[in-house]
């Protein structure tokens, strides 16, 4: 279960540093839904430790998952689909004032007609 | 980039790996109680063998009318960014994926292809969106799922230049976005009429009746779902689509 878990927190720390560092915001905003996806599978595989068969309900099944947490995720996704839509959006506006993605480029540009 | 900035970015980075590592790698046992009685009763409480759909449309209604919520103001901000956006510099640039193949001069390996298989591929698509749709409450799947699946069978008709739908234009998708959103909110009032209390399972006894609700439920959300997605999609591709 140790291998599961540190590769998530690999994808959780590459999300984490492409939004942090990145001067693309194109590229802030895949690090951004890296984040969202690393938290996502977090949660599936922390509801999968007490089972193996999946949440719907008939004869057969013993052992379901947890459904909690998945259907705590649903809303997560949608969230996500939706931070990720409202900030491409900006992102396309910014790109049509300044003529620029990098973000310092967009700073100095925002700075200079200020003055 | 510099050597401060890098100096930051490696000093926030350690911060979060010392408090993001344990949360992630720690090890502690996954309480079983939730599951163990949502296996023996969400069934019979909800008429819904999906558990999932049993739990974000009959035990937490609550949470999942404040999700399409949030979706909705999502789409209003996503949308009043893009369209003053439109208004003036529409003429000026045209959309990739909209040019003629003749026009598409600096990317010679660009083909047809898409528009054709997009166009061929977006009916059956929506059919199979509408099938995880009606099926979400007996099947993996849902309103939420649907709805997706169908935004990307609209994007898909969008794209493609063969088969002219009216599904694409993003008017008819506002029209269906706020039919299903009013429609949503007038079918969680029926328990109005049945003493359980706001958002509750107004039959605990799985009936026909309880079942139903949930297949209304998860119509309304996945055509909600799916067209508000669509919709904002369209708008980025170049807005207004009118065929």
């Amino acid at each position: 279960m140790i291998i599961e878990r540190v590769l998530i927190f690999f994808i959780f720390i590459t999300g984490f540093i492409g939004l942090i560092s990145m001067k693309n915001i194109i590229k802030k905003i895949i690090g951004l839904n890296l984040l969202t996806s690393s938290v996502v599978l977090l949660f599936i595989l922390e509801a999968s430790r007490i089972g193996d068969e999946a949440p719907i309900i008939d004869n057969k099944v013993q052992n379901i998952v947890d459904p909690i947490p998945q259907a705590l995720m649903l809303t997560a996704i949608v969230i996500g689909v939706c931070v990720t839509a409202l900030s491409l959006a900006m992102a396309v506006r910014l790109y049509k004032t300044t003529g620029s993605l990098d973000i310092e480029i967009i700073k100095q540009r925002l700075e200079d007609d200020c003055e | 980039m510099n050597k401060r900035s890098f100096f930051k970015i490696f000093i926030t980075t350690f911060i979060v790996f010392f408090i993001i590592l344990p949360i992630i790698i720690s090890n502690t046992s996954w309480p079983t109680l939730a599951r163990d009685y949502l296996f023996e009763m969400a069934l019979d409480e909800t008429g819904a063998a999906n558990t999932v759909s049993s739990i974000y449309l009959g035990y937490r209604l609550l949470d999942t009318l404040g999700e399409t919520l949030v979706l909705f103001v999502a789409i209003i901000g996503t949308m009043s960014i893009l369209s003053n956006l439109h208004k003036q510099s529409l003429q000026s640039i045209e959309t990739y994926s909209k040019l003629p193949l003749e026009k598409r001069a600096k990317n010679s390996l660009r083909t047809n292809l898409v528009e054709v298989v997009a166009s061929k591929l977006g009916p059956i698509i929506l059919l199979f969106g509408l099938y995880v749709m009606l099926y979400g409450h007996i099947s993996p799947g849902g309103g939420f799922q649907g709805g997706v699946i169908l935004a990307s069978a609209i994007v898909f008709l969008a794209l493609g230049t063969e088969v002219k739908s009216k599904l694409t234009n993003t008017n008819v998708l506002f029209k269906i976005e706020s039919f299903s959103f009013i429609s949503l909110i007038l079918v969680t009032t029926y328990v109005v009429f049945f003493p359980n209390g706001f958002f509750s399972n107004i039959d605990t006894n799985n009936t026909f009746i309880s079942a139903s609700i949930i297949i209304i439920l998860n119509i309304m959300i996945g055509l909600k779902v799916g067209t508000s997605l669509a919709s904002v999609i369209i708008a980025m591709m170049g807005g207004q689509n009118d065929h």
